[in-house]
């Protein structure tokens, strides 16, 4: 412990020379994996179509082929242009054509004099009236229109196959929307819609937010679906599961978790075993001891043993020779059981909610933070920075978030429910204690940094500033280590360890829930991402929902690119940026 | 709607001139109903349907002929594709391989073809999959001649 603080420490030193522009300076030292662009891409509305172009022309110039080819081919491999290649190299071109139904027999010049044979209306049709696709299948347009409002009505827009028996190949989809919007010009619009968003449906890297009401946006993530991103719209989540961002837990933990706390199971459970419903009133009567023979508040007396009402079969005299207390022994030991269960659930949940609530109060701070950051600065001491403040009080977000959510994971982790088998008690015992050691040290920790970011600092003397300053800092670094270490405790010696390995866990962020950042949009040159991406990218930082971005954002909203859909607040801290920046704001 | 009638009034003419052109199938529309169809097909030969007469109902669905008929026997038949109770199909031609080029004619063709080539692999009747499965040919054999003695042949012989 010791060597780390100290070792951190001159890392501030250090930095504090030149860390007047602010956290972007700061952070790099406490950054521990090298600072990468943001992987994550926001895809709007306006740029699906972008986001789909870049796939699309990459295959369409490996292969050399016409835009519909190319999605049909990247619909039925997913969008995954990576396997597709792979296909290609495997098997071959051919192989990978038939497989998506991709037919290249380029001759499309009916003789428009003769009349032609429809095989489903059995109907001799004007060559003109007739269309053929590139499987060299032909059929009049009537027919041709039916079959595509039946299947575009279906919800197979995406894979419209030819009409003739046995043939495989997709439908060309400027035939299809051309003839279905003579006569349905809405249903082409549904279809062209299915069209765009099989990019985001049916692509393993692509979700929709999940906020509701939903923002249109979608997020498209680079490498590894188990990941926290932040959409523009302000919404954090989980992308693997949709749910709120609740790393450490996994999504299988957090949503056994969830389920728990929302119906509140063990109480129940602990209710049915340990109350009956009186026969009379209906509410649930605890035994506080004595004889079988219970009274109700209601003044119903009933047998504690079967339930039943006491009347001529049941009383004083003669309850204790009934049979219906054969069931007793068993009915104690789940009485047991369930006690325990229940008292270490409410272990796990009070900590858990301890924490989550800090944390709830903890984000009012953000606005006295700045109150103070304004009053030292009108002190006029000969600190100017304080960038550290602000610093600090991120990372006692961040790393408060963790250890709320390292409550549920520690239930799941060291519980019957998940791993009974894959642990031996013994070994069960010792994880634990390593844990929950890590656990500690960093709750102290993170107590520690919130009392001293709640400190009235702003109306103490230079020295006692500098001298919070200090602790301030050191406890910034040490929480964010304890965090890091803890992650690589479950990564490697928790989850790691384990024979099936579906409990993935986003990793650690020390920079907090990335934000995905907005997809360029090629088809406006006032908007490119260079522009923007240098700022936004260094600036990925979690916790401040809403924040503010003065870069960027306005400009977006001038070119008309701009899809948020909620109003910024104005009012809240980015606390990204230096301080200097937040008060001129 | 009118689409599906006409082509089945296509349909109905074409089979009145080609009757005597395929002397199994013996295709009927209802008199009052397009909709409604029913055929009569000869068990395949070398088959242990052969010699029976096996009646089929069609209910063609007003988006035909982009949506497939359905078909199911009416004669009780012993076969690992049909449900023993209800006479129900299991034939994809009649479910996602249905295309729009298929006829009622061909589709009674089709069926005919899966009687003398059961798919034991995705049994609606298992007690008939089982047996083709298990390798037990002649148990099967001797099961579905029963059947087709019982109810796809008159009562004469």
């Amino acid at each position: 412990m010791e060597d780390c603080t100290s070792s951190s420490e001159q890392d501030y030193y250090c930095s504090d020379q030149d860390s007047l522009d602010g956290i972007d300076n700061d952070e790099s030292h406490v950054q521990w994996v090298p600072p990468k662009a943001s992987s994550c891409k926001v895809i709007t509305k306006e740029s699906l179509l972008a986001a789909q172009r870049e796939d699309l022309r990459r295959v369409m110039d490996l292969l050399s082929l016409r835009e519909h080819h190319a999605r049909t081919l990247l619909i039925h491999y997913r969008w995954d242009v990576e396997k597709l290649f792979a296909v290609l190299v495997e098997k071959g071109r051919d192989c990978l054509f038939a497989g998506a139904g991709v037919t290249l027999v380029e001759n499309h010049d009916l003789p428009s004099s003769s009349t032609i044979m429809c095989n489903i209306c059995i109907e001799d049709v004007p060559g003109a009236d007739a269309t053929k696709m590139d499987c060299g299948h032909d059929f009049c347009n009537n027919c041709w229109t039916e079959h595509f409002i039946v299947k575009i009505n279906e919800g197979q827009s995406k894979r419209i196959r030819c009409m003739a028996h046995k043939c495989n190949a997709i439908c060309d989809e400027a035939i299809v929307r051309n003839l279905v919007s003579k006569r349905h010009p809405d249903l082409a619009e549904k279809f062209d819609r299915f069209l765009l968003e099989s990019y985001i449906e049916d692509n393993k890297m692509v979700k929709w937010c999940p906020s509701a009401p939903h923002c249109g946006n979608a997020i498209r993530v680079e490498d590894d679906e188990f990941c926290e991103v932040e959409c523009s719209c302000g919404l954090q989540f989980c992308f693997s599961c949709l749910a709120e961002a609740h790393s450490p837990c996994s999504c299988l933990m957090w949503e056994l978790w969830t389920k728990k706390c929302h119906d509140e199971s063990e109480t129940v459970n602990w209710i049915t075993v340990h109350t009956k419903s009186c026969p009379k009133c209906h509410k649930p009567v605890e035994k506080n001891g004595g004889c079988n023979l219970v009274s109700c508040i209601c003044g119903q007396a009933f047998c504690w043993l079967c339930g039943g009402a006491t009347g001529r079969d049941h009383t004083w005299s003669r309850i204790n020779g009934h049979s219906c207390g054969r069931y007793k022994e068993d009915r104690e030991k789940k009485a047991e059981r369930a006690k325990r269960d229940l008292y270490r659930y409410m272990h796990y949940h009070n900590r858990y909610k301890a924490h989550t609530d800090s944390f709830k109060l903890e984000s009012n701070l953000k606005e006295t933070i700045r109150e103070k950051v304004s009053n030292l600065e009108r002190n006029e001491l000969r600190l100017k920075d304080f960038s550290w403040v602000t610093n600090g009080l991120y990372r006692l977000f961040r790393s408060r978030r963790v250890l709320s959510y390292s409550y549920p994971f520690a239930y799941y982790m060291f519980g019957d429910d998940l791993f009974m088998d894959e642990m031996t008690k013994e070994e069960r015992e010792i994880k634990q204690h390593l844990f929950e050691d890590q656990q500690q040290q960093l709750e102290a920790n993170v107590e520690k940094l919130s009392k001293y970011i709640e400190e009235p600092f702003d109306q103490f003397g230079e020295n006692k500033v500098m001298e919070i300053r200090m602790v301030v800092i050191n406890l910034s670094v040490i929480t964010d280590n304890l965090c890091k270490k803890m992650y690589e405790c479950i990564e490697n010696d928790l989850l790691g360890s384990l024979q099936f390995g579906i409990h993935s866990i986003a990793p650690y962020q020390s920079k907090g829930i990335e934000k995905a950042t907005e997809l360029s949009v090629c088809w406006n040159p006032k908007v490119t991402n260079t522009e923007k991406c240098p700022t936004r990218d260094y600036h990925t930082n979690g916790i401040t929902k809403e924040s503010n971005r003065p870069s960027g954002s306005g400009s977006l909203d001038e070119s008309g690119c701009s899809s948020r859909k909620r109003p910024r607040k104005e009012s809240t801290i980015d606390l990204n940026l230096p301080a200097e920046v937040i008060d001129r704001n | 709607m009118q689409a599906s009638r006409a082509r089945l009034f296509k349909e109905y003419k074409e089979v009145q001139r080609e009757k005597a052109a395929d002397p199994d199938i013996q295709l009927a529309c209802d008199d009052s109903n397009i909709f409604k169809w029913t055929a009569l097909i000869k068990g395949p030969s070398e088959t242990p349907f052969e010699g029976g007469v096996f009646q089929l109902a069609f209910s063609v669905p007003e988006q035909y002929p982009l949506q497939p008929p359905q078909v199911r026997f009416l004669t009780k038949i012993f076969h690992p594709n049909v449900h023993f109770k209800t006479g129900e199909i299991c034939l994809d031609i009649l479910k996602n391989a249905w295309s729009p080029a298929w006829t009622l004619q061909s589709v009674c063709r089709a069926i005919i073809a899966l009687m003398a080539h059961p798919e034991p692999d995705s049994p609606l009747n298992c007690d008939s999959g089982n047996l083709l499965r298990s390798g037990d040919i002649r148990g099967y054999q001797s099961m579905a001649r029963m059947y087709t003695r019982l109810a796809a042949m008159s009562k004469k012989g």
